[in-house]
């Protein structure tokens, strides 16, 4: 039922872009349909973990706890992101780089962006979850093309090129499953509740090469080393709110999609094979982002390699596997979404202010502006994992996770690639946060939703830091063992 | 026996892609193969006597053999574009690197299924056009080949989801259908885009992001 309502207030929510007049009125009436969505979500969920059946609706939707990690994440981001808009959009207008008609475009495709990306983790067929991976790509081209500048088309073309390219190779790895399932199981089917039932008399050799053009294909889509290219392009050209969603939890929708056949391969296989692939991804985009974070000069640039290292950490945590390195991922999953989101908002607001995104000219932010300053300040340490912040516990939880299953070589590296992240970052923002600014710049003061989506993506990293709420620690705990396979 | 007449005119139809120097022709020996493609899925259809098969074969037909190769060739008359493909490969090495990828694909296939049968060697095929396309859309520079490249690569997997597992489900094929068409306008909308902004469609001057 929950499923239902929560798809209804988007459709309502993309009819309102069409309909109401002036966009103010749409940015407010956005938010608040947000919100609502948010406490679905969480209503949604804890029916799932609560009751310890998955909810089912008309045989097309089907939401387990696993699917209840993405819901709850994409929900969050969505909510704090439509806040945001609500001061973001009226700058873009007043600079000129938008006109006040397209500012309704931007909802419209916002929600469209929603609505494939809540579709993901709910359906049952997991063809239909390609069509909705494809369609997040299709609109949320859109999206990061939306100055239409040249640097934004250039990004937006390479970004949907690349992903269309990366998504074929996983509809062949689909393909191949679904020969596999129609042989040796005796089931025409993609649906998620029959594949599962017969994945243990899958052809292995079928499977394994299955399974290898579904990671490339969906890694793709995920930003894993090295087909990450298309990623450092399109989250800097994309407004801020929407480089926040890509980041949060558009890569997210991917590994969903890769977890999925990851739980088949490994009731097939054995759980060594796709494990031992996904440590090895998650080790390169932990290098190639450790090198590209060092001589970055861009600053959104920055962050978007960032996304990199941590897509890397989380497919280590699942790559070393366990309850704890499982359990490492999927909290390292939101706990990502929601600091990285709350830097993208820290840092639109000072590429507004500053008018550049060169990591050089922006200097002295904490005196300019305070508020955001603060909140960069604390995002910094969080995002590199500093010691009292979300990020630090889930990264902990799944090196220790690899040291305890005797992959010592894989977690020591990811260890000195991690610092090498931590001390690239604080360096850079310590020029940005600290340095002293030649120009006399006023202080400015941010508008109050601004500060509102702010706070309440801090609240998060800063109480996922001491102690993780019953309702997450339940959901966790149920999703793992939608993994193992025990529900 | 039709089955396999028109398989090797899909292949044949790639190779055609290949070694073409111009989009009208690229576009041209698309449309053939999508044809050649729609033939294939009909037979199978008259074949397993699927209704659903039939749905499927009729929106081939419409979408990429009529409206899409129209779309494209609409594309290329109203934004002027000098018709030269600008390949980085020139034909001859593009068609030895066809049949590298055409061995390529034949190995794999040796590892999952019998390769004699019909089955394996429609699998071959589908494959190594999936791998063509993506060669096409590497080693040509012009934007629209790029779009072009990604169709072929859907052709290739169509032909593998229809002749290896029977058809996918069908509401499935119908949705993958609608995506692939939207893909292709969306990308349309792209080129324009990019036409007007840079006064030109050539991708591999598109360099200004780096790093």
């Amino acid at each position: 039922m929950e499923i239902i309502l929560i798809i209804g207030t988007i459709l309502l929510l993309i009819l309102s872009s069409l309909t109401v007049k002036g966009y103010r009125r749409c940015s407010i009436i956005n938010a608040v349909g947000h919100f609502l969505i948010l406490i679905l979500a969480f209503k949604l969920v804890a029916k799932i973990i609560n009751s310890g059946i998955p909810v089912q609706c008309w045989g097309i939707f089907y939401a387990d706890a696993l699917s209840g990690v993405f819901i709850i994440t994409i929900s969050v981001i969505n909510f704090a992101s439509a806040m945001y808009s609500i001061g973001y959009l009226p700058q873009d207008i007043k600079e000129g780089h938008i006109k006040e008609k397209k500012a309704k475009v931007y909802y419209f495709l916002f929600n469209m962006f929603a609505l494939s990306m809540f579709l993901v983790p709910m359906l049952n067929n997991l063809g239909f979850v390609w069509v909705a991976i494809e369609m997040t790509t299709l609109v949320s081209a859109f999206l990061v093309g939306f100055y239409n500048k040249k640097t934004s088309i250039e990004a937006a073309w390479k970004y949907i090129i690349i992903c269309s390219v990366g998504i074929s190779l996983a509809l062949f790895g689909i393909i191949l499953f679904y020969y596999a399932v129609s042989r040796q199981g005796g089931i025409n089917t993609l649906n998620w509740i029959d594949m599962i039932t017969v994945a243990g008399k899958l052809d292995p050799n079928i499977v394994k090469v299955a399974f290898i053009f579904v990671l490339i294909g969906y890694g793709t889509k995920a930003g894993l080393a090295p087909m990450h290219t298309w990623l450092p392009d399109a989250h800097s050209q994309a407004p801020a709110p929407i480089s926040a969603l890509l980041s949060g939890v558009l890569l997210k929708t991917a590994l969903y999609a890769i977890l999925r056949f990851f739980i088949i391969t490994n009731n097939c296989l054995g759980s060594q094979f796709a494990s031992n692939l996904l440590t090895i991804f998650g080790l390169l985009s932990l290098a190639v982002a450790a090198g590209f974070i060092l001589v970055q000069k861009d600053i959104k640039r920055l962050l978007a390699y960032s996304s990199v290292e941590h897509i890397g950490i989380i497919s280590l945590g699942i790559g070393f596997g366990g309850i704890i390195g499982l359990f490492g991922a999927l909290l390292h999953i939101f706990n990502h979404a929601v600091t990285k989101s709350l830097m993208f908002f820290g840092v639109g607001n000072i590429v507004k202010k500053y008018g550049t995104n060169n990591l050089n000219a922006i200097r002295g932010v904490i005196s300019t502006m305070p508020f955001t300053g603060i909140i960069i300040l604390l995002g910094v340490f969080a995002l590199a994992g500093s010691v009292p912040f979300s990020i630090f516990i889930s990264e902990l939880i799944i090196l220790i996770s690899g040291f305890t299953k005797g992959a010592y070589f894989a977690a020591a590296a990811a260890l000195i690639l991690i610092s090498v992240i931590f001390a690239a970052l604080v360096n850079h923002f310590s020029g940005v946060l600290f340095g002293k600014n030649m120009t006399n710049m006023p202080k400015t003061n941010e508008t109050l939703s601004t500060k509102v989506s702010l706070l309440f993506l801090s609240v998060f990293v800063v109480v996922f830091g001491f102690v993780i709420p019953n309702f997450f620690f339940k959901l966790f705990h149920c999703a793992i063992g939608v993994i193992k396979g025990s529900i | 026996m039709y089955l396999n007449i028109f398989l090797y005119g899909i292949l044949l139809m790639t190779f055609s892609m290949v070694v073409s120097k111009r989009i009208t022709a690229l576009i041209n020996s698309f449309g053939l193969q999508s044809f050649f493609l729609f033939l294939f899925t009909l037979c199978l259809a008259i074949n397993q006597h699927h209704v659903e098969l039939y749905v499927v074969a009729a929106l081939l037909f419409f979408l990429k053999v009529i409206l899409i190769p129209r779309f494209l060739r609409n594309i290329v008359s109203r934004i002027k574009v000098n018709e030269n493909l600008g390949l980085f490969l020139n034909p001859l090495l593009s068609l030895i690197s066809a049949l590298g990828l055409i061995y390529l694909a034949y190995l794999f296939t040796r590892r999952i299924m019998p390769v004699d049968s019909f089955e394996g060697c429609s699998l071959i095929i589908s494959l190594s056009v999936t791998l063509i396309g993506m060669f096409i859309m590497i080693f040509r520079q012009k934007a629209l080949t790029q779009i072009i490249g990604l169709l072929v690569m859907e052709n290739g997997l169509f032909l593998a989801a229809a002749s290896v597992s029977g058809g996918m489900p069908f509401f499935v094929e119908i949705a993958i259908f609608f995506d692939v068409f939207v893909c292709v306008i969306i990308l349309g909308v792209f080129v324009y885009k990019i036409n007007t902004l840079f006064t030109h469609i050539d991708v591999d001057k598109l360099t200004e992001l780096k790093g």
